[in-house]
């Protein structure tokens, strides 16, 4: 009886969660059963597209890897911030979330500016002589990995700060004293301890990176076509409502999975772990 | 407390005293179109028909594709006047979107040319006509561009933009495409999609609007690109060395045309608009600020001004016209190619 108790607490909050969000998506993804082609002909068309597995293929290539290049840098980065004295770990951590203040058009068109072959990067390899002219670099899958990371790293050391934060210092230093070494003590016992941070941030970085529409428009284009690019084409532009919620349907089944594939790694990396 | 009871009652009295004559008076006139070029509209065409009509104005922004799907999803309601280039209205004018318009609601529509007045079988006129063509930054592209087939030269090599396929213009690359493979694009989509894959190498991005091809000159990324005269003075503004490209094949007509929606709330405002932005006065103040090519006869620009448009009857005489129930019906296919083409 006891488990129960909760429930009545918590089912307003469930229901808006299943009428606002679940029912959506579940109405979304019924109409790509009910065409008169049949149940599964609009998968069999999507699948049947080497144009649309290319898309679908470089999707979740780019999340990939801009998840891995994003736990990098935000492991260390939250590392150094979590272990850093009380001034400077604000304003670190300030300056780490400072990009979130504006919105991602602008952290996408900031890397116009960057990358561009008028751009700063451009014209200071020029000046330096290290180039003789002007690199291509926008409308390149790296850069929209490299503005993709950009986008979420900031989120990536926000999960992983207070995780590391309560990683206790006894852990590590009862760690030392018993004979590990340096690398011994963070393999075993801080990145084992820090897996729920990292899941979660993966998981935020991957399923942001996955379903992002205005970086890839704007860095990659059609040439670097992308998932969330490739539903608003067919929505909005050829009027393909079920084409365009197939392509939605395909996202919500990938991204569960990998995520699912992600809370195995974890439970592989730390038992304790949900 | 009865005191501020009553105070309480009496602002709200005033406040819905001071409101009624807005709701009463005041009609809204809801307007569909890009949204470029916002503040010039604003002074020229939107203050004044404030002033004249009395009544608010608000908006739906977006490029073409957007708001037509929009329009579609809500069955035609929603706007009083749309503005879509001919591509698009003809979409919409199949779909069943617009209502047919009566003449004789608006007469100014005696004043403009007759390949305005009615260019798709008695719904919207055009208020502007346009054309598609080549831009091109003479400082950087040697020898000039004279043709349509230039577009695929060697020494143009990652510096073209070309209009994504989903714009106005950018089926028109497949049939221009299919001229250079020399076949009928309609009649033989692989030789001209093959056309369109030799010009892979030369181009840097597709843009789906006119400010993200501003920005690729602006920005140095491209040097070239196939676009709409409307976007010229902008460009030229921060390129001055982009010039329009004198094509022995003509450029290709567009019409940009204002329709009313079967929806529409507010039908005898959105006459009112469509016959005051089809006069003289807006006409000419539109096309001296560089926004649009004038569609009425007795706008007067001077060379220099007129350098921007597709203004004379010469000219519009010359350019060529695209069948575009022909071209809608292979759009869906064109896309999918296409895709492969850029996107693989």
């Amino acid at each position: 009886m006891k488990r129960f108790a909760g429930w009545p607490l918590a089912a307003p909050a469930t229901l808006l969660v299943v009428v606002f969000l679940v029912l959506p998506v579940l109405a979304t993804i019924w109409t790509t059963f009910t065409t008169p082609s049949g149940p599964f002909a609009t998968y069999l068309s999507f699948f049947g597209s080497s144009f649309r597995r290319t898309v679908l293929l470089r999707t979740i290539q780019v999340s990939l890897v801009t998840t891995a290049i994003a736990l990098v840098i935000g492991f260390l980065t939250a590392y150094v911030i979590s272990r850093a004295p009380g001034w400077l770990k604000s304003t670190l951590i300030i300056a780490a979330v400072f990009p979130l203040l504006t919105g991602v058009v602008v952290r996408s068109f900031a890397w116009l500016i960057i990358l561009g072959k008028n751009g700063i990067l451009n014209t200071t390899l020029l000046n330096l002589g290290l180039i003789g002219e002007p690199l291509s670099m926008l409308y390149t899958q790296g850069a929209v990995i490299v503005a993709m990371v950009y986008l979420f790293v900031p989120l990536m050391i926000l999960t992983l700060v207070g995780v590391l934060e309560s990683i206790p210092d006894d852990l590590i230093q009862a760690s030392s004293s018993l004979g590990a070494t340096p690398r011994a003590t963070f393999m075993q016992v801080t990145l084992p301890l820090a897996v729920p941070g990292l899941i979660v941030g993966a998981v935020l970085v991957f399923t942001g990176s996955f379903t992002s529409y205005a970086t890839p428009q704007l860095l990659g284009g059609e040439q670097v076509m992308m998932m969330g690019t490739l539903m608003y084409q067919q929505a909005m532009v050829t009027f393909d409502w079920v084409a365009a919620s197939t392509i939605a349907a395909v996202m919500v089944v990938i991204t569960i999975a990998i995520v699912a594939l992600m809370n195995a790694m974890a439970r592989r990396l730390n038992p304790m772990t949900v | 407390m009865n005191k501020i009871l009553v105070t309480t009652l009496a602002i709200s009295a005033t406040a819905l005293m001071s409101a009624a004559p807005a709701t009463a008076q005041g009609k809204t006139l809801t307007i569909s179109w890009w949204g470029f070029n916002g503040e010039k509209l604003e002074s020229i065409v939107l203050a004044p028909f404030r002033e004249q009509c009395g009544c608010e104005i608000v908006f739906e922004t977006g490029n073409n594709g957007e708001r037509l799907n929009k329009l579609q999803i809500r069955n035609g309601a929603g706007v009083d006047v749309a503005y879509f280039s001919d591509s698009f209205s003809q979409q919409g004018i199949e779909a069943g979107l617009f209502q047919k318009i009566d003449p004789a609601r608006i007469p100014n529509l005696d004043g403009i040319y007759d390949l305005a007045k009615d260019p798709q079988g008695g719904y919207g006129p055009a208020y502007t006509i346009g054309r598609v063509g080549i831009v091109y930054d003479e400082t950087k592209v040697t020898p000039p561009i004279t043709s349509w087939n230039d577009l695929w030269r060697e020494d143009l090599a990652a510096s073209l933009s070309l209009p994504g396929i989903t714009t106005t213009a950018g089926p028109m690359v497949v049939m221009k495409a299919g001229d250079h493979a020399g076949v009928d694009a309609f009649a033989d989509e692989d030789a001209a999609f093959a056309a369109i894959g030799e010009l892979k190498p030369n181009v840097v991005k597709n843009y789906n609007t006119g400010s993200e091809m501003i920005n690729l000159f602006s920005t140095g990324e491209v040097s070239v690109a196939v676009a709409q005269d409307f976007t010229l003075g902008q460009i030229q503004a921060a390129v001055p060395s982009v010039k329009w490209a004198d094509l022995a094949e003509g450029s290709i007509a567009t019409l940009n045309t204002v329709n009313i929606p079967t929806g529409a709330a507010e039908p005898d405002l959105a006459y009112e608009f469509i016959n005051f932005i089809l006069s003289k006065d807006i006409q000419q103040q539109l096309a001296e600020q560089g926004v649009d090519a004038p569609v009425n006869t007795a706008v007067d620009l001077t060379p220099e001004q007129a350098a921007l448009w597709t203004y004379g009857a010469d000219l519009i005489a010359g350019l060529q016209r695209i069948d575009y129930a022909k071209m809608n019906a292979a759009k869906g296919g064109w896309v999918d190619r296409w895709n492969e083409i850029f996107g693989m």
